[in-house]
């Protein structure tokens, strides 16, 4: 059988789709790409979770032992880690193995993202899905809603939507920051460890009530890497502390518009930065 | 070369109305941290951000029709891949102008991909864990295309490169030459009207070469698609391009089609004359005549603006018998050999 | 296997490069060393303030009704961080790695034997972090806090039991690295691991006070006897401090004995298999 030769014209065959659709195809292909590989879907989802759960461990163990810490019950604080937790892993589910950028940009791979018609981000997040993030995000959740269920809180549509959007913002405040410092890999800087340092800020420090540490570092976590924003300041908002903070109360309250503020930001600098990429000299 | 120059700045300003490809004055520096060697070298290097620049375009015209097969030359390191990374939107120029099917590549990345294919020969563009059957299918779905268009197209290029075999192993799994093919067809999937090709040839055997000249050439035959190729191939060239640009440091340094260019740069044909049995060679004696005898034929080199080919053949059948006499023109390999060897490069 | 081709001499001196493999291989990561370095002094620095916070008053009490005050309760968890450091480093040695791309049946074939290379590979990537702990301790102590040890016994004690903590340290991780013969897959297997070992070897909150049935589990573990024991003698919390470490070598010898049935197990499989 032979086929008919083409003649493709003038017009080419793609059109431009909306980046929810690329996004998705692309989450598609990395996901069929990570099933090529028989891994244990449980085990690599279980040390999600064990990553995660051994830092929960920690302060279950204290708090049970001591009560409280500064004042939080233990619900309290599980409430805080569960935001946080979960917050971030929304924002590792669909960005993906990003550590790696900093080799993806020096080795000229990058390429290929800029000659699709399709955001160069979506690629690069769905370079690859990472099948522990799940295991993330799976502890955030049930550590979320169990702590939510045993918290004094008044849920009722409005709180519930408030803690919604304060997850969601939460997430796109670790993305943002972490897209904002992955930008400057363009300029053939190495980000990666300030990549990491910054994971560990917020993995270490993100789900305590941040009134516990000095003024200073209370004040370096909410302006200069905005990490109360995240999940304690809602948290506070919804156990009824948002009047006694180190803030004004309508600060705590508006933590959900920090997040799309923080992605609007990292947008503009991802652009700024993308100008600047060099591909590789082979 | 100031004579083509102005030919090709001519060109430009009446702005062909088949043009597909617009470039002009094209520059592009890269800017590289001076590193410091020594104690404490890496810790210096990151305070004081001196640089150095490397100019790796250097101000560059031209102008490709709708439907050419453009053979984009030059030694390594000459800017040709920075040329094209410049046309495909990856890399933004420094200065200068650059237009693509009516779009700035840099300006409007993703607009600019829909018109275009690309296949570099180093690095592929499929998903790496997936057949290629899948790959095929997902870029269907990221441009949208047509699925009867869509299915046209794959069973065209199943055929015409040869891609059944493999078509269902893991890109991963795949020879060199298969994984180009397989980029080929990726790139060429969504119906682009001008493909770029970064030595997609490199490091394949003949076989693959071959059954990859004739995807390209039916592409730019059928299909209608313009072809920029570099390449180090000149097999490819000859086999495939009616237009080269040689460039060279940054700077154009022929832009023409392959004839002109060997009679621009090699005044030299030969003439291989084979004696008859127990007929010995005793020369021709005319001036500006190099001779070289070898065991079964003698090769004479003469410019042919000096002197006359019926006059040599003449003095040479005056003194001897022949078998055979041939006029050799000279191959495309040793003109650009010696191009870049006059330059002081290769 | 073949290790009896060897003299002993012989063999040491085959111990001592493949330990120094390592070193150099570890060096080549110095920037990163530096960076997990400064997250050391972080999370010490963390811990420090949640105690601070949790303690309601000067002094808690311990479970079996022994006190213990605040500075020594930093003190127990800034000295369990960096001793962690540097009993855990985070490249391992590579087996996972190895015996995915086949290269273990060149490890299987050196005349020594594969746990031994294993070991001594992984003794190697710690002493490689050495030099960066000698040079973070002060700090560490700075940010965090320390006391003394609670006797001259105490510190001899605690000096001594360090060998076969570091000796349980690496063979349990030995243990779980040569899983990858049959799994073929360590990144999941090894971040729990390391996860479930922390929290056991009472790296981030001492055994007293967890409650009653955690406690009881975690001393049924080995990995109390990494971090938890060393320490708890120091302190002299620990009860006798001769019997301490008794219970410490009995680990060692069973775990080692494990790791020989799985070695001969995996050796075997590869054999099958042909790598
Ligand atoms: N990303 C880059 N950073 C710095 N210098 C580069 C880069 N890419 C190319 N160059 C330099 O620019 C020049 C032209 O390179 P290139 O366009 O790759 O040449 P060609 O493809 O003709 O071999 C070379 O000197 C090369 O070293
Ligand atoms: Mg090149």
């Amino acid at each position: 059988m032979t086929t008919e030769p083409r003649d493709f014209g003038r017009e080419p065959a793609g059109r431009l789709i909306p980046w929810w659709r690329s996004y998705l195809v692309l989450l598609g292909a990395a996901w069929r790409s990570q099933f090529q590989y028989r891994a244990n879907l449980f085990i690599m989802i279980l040390s999600g979770v064990a990553w995660q759960g051994v830092g929960f461990a920690f302060i279950w163990v204290v708090v049970a032992k001591f009560g409280t810490i500064g004042g939080w019950s233990l619900s309290e604080i599980a409430f805080i880690y569960g935001i946080r937790l979960t917050a971030h892993g929304l924002f590792v589910v669909v960005s993906g193995r990003i550590f790696v950028l900093d080799t993806v940009i020096q080795e000229g791979e990058f390429d290929r993202y800029l000659v699709r018609p399709a955001g160069a981000l979506a690629q690069l997040w769905n370079r690859q899905f990472y099948l522990p993030h799940l295991g993330d995000l799976l502890s955030g959740l049930v550590i979320l809603i169990a702590a939510a269920t045993e918290i004094p809180a008044d849920w009722n549509v409005l709180t519930v939507g408030f803690l919604l959007l304060a997850v969601l913002s939460g997430g796109m405040i670790e993305g943002a920051l972490q897209v904002i410092a992955a930008s400057f890999a363009f300029r053939t800087m190495n980000t990666r460890q300030i990549r990491g340092m910054m994971d560990d800020i917020f993995s270490n420090f993100g789900g305590y009530p941040i009134t516990i540490f000095p003024i200073a570092i209370r004040l370096i976590l909410t302006f200069v890497i905005p990490l109360a924003f995240v999940a304690f300041f809602p948290s506070a908002v919804l156990t009824g502390r948002s009047g006694g903070l180190y803030v004004p109360e309508w600060l705590a309250l508006m933590s959900p518009l920090a997040g799309p503020l923080l992605v609007l930001l990292a947008r503009e600098v991802w652009r700024s930065q993308l100008k600047h990429y060099k591909s590789s000299g082979s | 070369m100031t004579g083509l120059m102005a030919y090709v700045g001519a060109r430009l300003e009446v702005v062909d109305p088949l043009g597909i490809i617009h470039v002009s004055e094209l520059v592009k520096d890269f800017r590289r941290p001076k590193r410091i060697k020594g104690a404490l070298g890496g810790l210096r290097t990151l305070v004081t951000r001196e640089s150095v620049i490397k100019r790796a375009v250097d101000g560059i015209d031209f102008t490709v029709d709708e439907g050419e097969f453009l053979g984009y030359l030059g030694p390594n390191g000459a800017g040709k891949s920075t040329t094209i990374k410049m046309m495909t939107g990856i890399l933004q120029p420094t200065s200068g102008k650059i237009e693509v099917a009516g779009i700035v590549p840099w300006r409007e990345r993703q607009r600019n991909a829909l018109n275009i294919g690309v296949v570099f020969g180093q690095k592929s563009q499929l998903w790496w864990d997936l057949p290629l059957r899948e790959s095929l299918q997902i870029i269907g779905k990221l441009y949208a295309i047509d699925p009867a268009r869509h299915r046209a197209n794959v069973d065209w290029f199943v055929e015409l490169l040869d891609l059944d075999p493999f078509f269902d192993t893991p890109v991963r799994q795949l020879s060199l030459g298969q994984r180009v093919r397989g980029d080929l067809a990726a790139a060429m999937l969504p119906e682009p009207r001008i493909l770029f090709l970064d030595e997609p040839t490199i490091g394949l055997d003949v076989v693959a070469k071959e059954r990859i000249r004739g995807f390209l050439s039916a592409l730019n035959r059928e299909a209608g698609t313009t072809v920029v190729l570099t390449t180090h191939d000149l097999d490819d060239v000859e086999r495939l391009c009616r237009r080269i640009i040689l460039i060279d440091g940054g700077k154009v340094t022929y832009d023409g089609d392959v004839e002109s260019l060997k009679s621009r740069f090699v005044q030299q044909r030969r003439l291989v004359v084979k004696l008859a049995a127990g007929v010995e060679w005793r020369g021709v004696g005319i001036p500006g005549v190099a001779e070289s005898i070898g065991d079964e034929a003698v090769e004479l080199a003469f410019d042919p603006a000096e002197i006359q080919v019926s006059e040599l053949i003449t003095a040479v059948l005056a003194d001897h018998q022949l078998t055979d006499v041939a006029i050799v023109e000279p191959e495309l390999e040793n003109v650009v050999h010696r191009i870049y060897a006059s330059a002081g490069m290769a | 296997m073949s290790g009896s081709a060897l003299t002993v001499r012989q063999r040491l001196a085959a111990y001592a490069g493949l330990a120094k493999i390592q070193i150099s291989a570890q060096t080549i990561y110095r920037s990163n060393y530096l960076v997990s370095l400064l997250g050391l002094l972080f999370k010490v620095y963390l811990l420090k303030e949640v105690w601070v916070a949790a303690y309601p008053h000067s002094r808690a009490t311990m479970g079996h009704g022994q006190q213990i005050s605040l500075s020594a309760q930093i003190a127990y968890s800034t000295l369990a961080s960096v001793q962690y450091f540097v009993f855990n480093p985070w490249t391992l040695s590579g087996i996972p790695e190895r015996v995915r791309n086949g290269q273990v049946a060149v490890d299987l074939a050196r005349p020594v034997r594969y746990t031994a290379q294993m070991t001594f590979g992984q003794a190697g990537v710690m002493i490689a972090g050495l030099p960066f702990v000698i040079v973070a301790l002060p700090f560490a102590i700075l940010v965090g806090g320390a006391e003394a040890p609670a006797s001259a016994g105490a510190g001899l004690g605690y000096a001594v039991s360090l060998v076969p903590a570091f000796l349980i340290t690496l063979l349990t991780g030995s243990i779980v690295g040569i899983t990858a013969f049959w799994t073929l897959e360590t990144d999941g297997t090894s971040i729990i691991y390391r996860m479930v070992a922390q929290f056991f070897a009472g790296a981030l909150v001492p055994l007293w006070f967890m409650p009653g049935w955690l406690e009881t589990l975690a001393s049924w573990l080995p990995f109390q006897a990494t971090t938890y024991t060393p320490i708890a003698i120091y302190m002299g919390k620990s009860g006798s401090v001769v019997s301490t470490i008794g219970l410490q070598c009995v680990w060692v010898v069973v775990l080692w004995l494990i790791l020989r049935l799985l070695a001969v197990r995996a050796l075997r499989r590869v054999a099958l298999q042909g790598g």
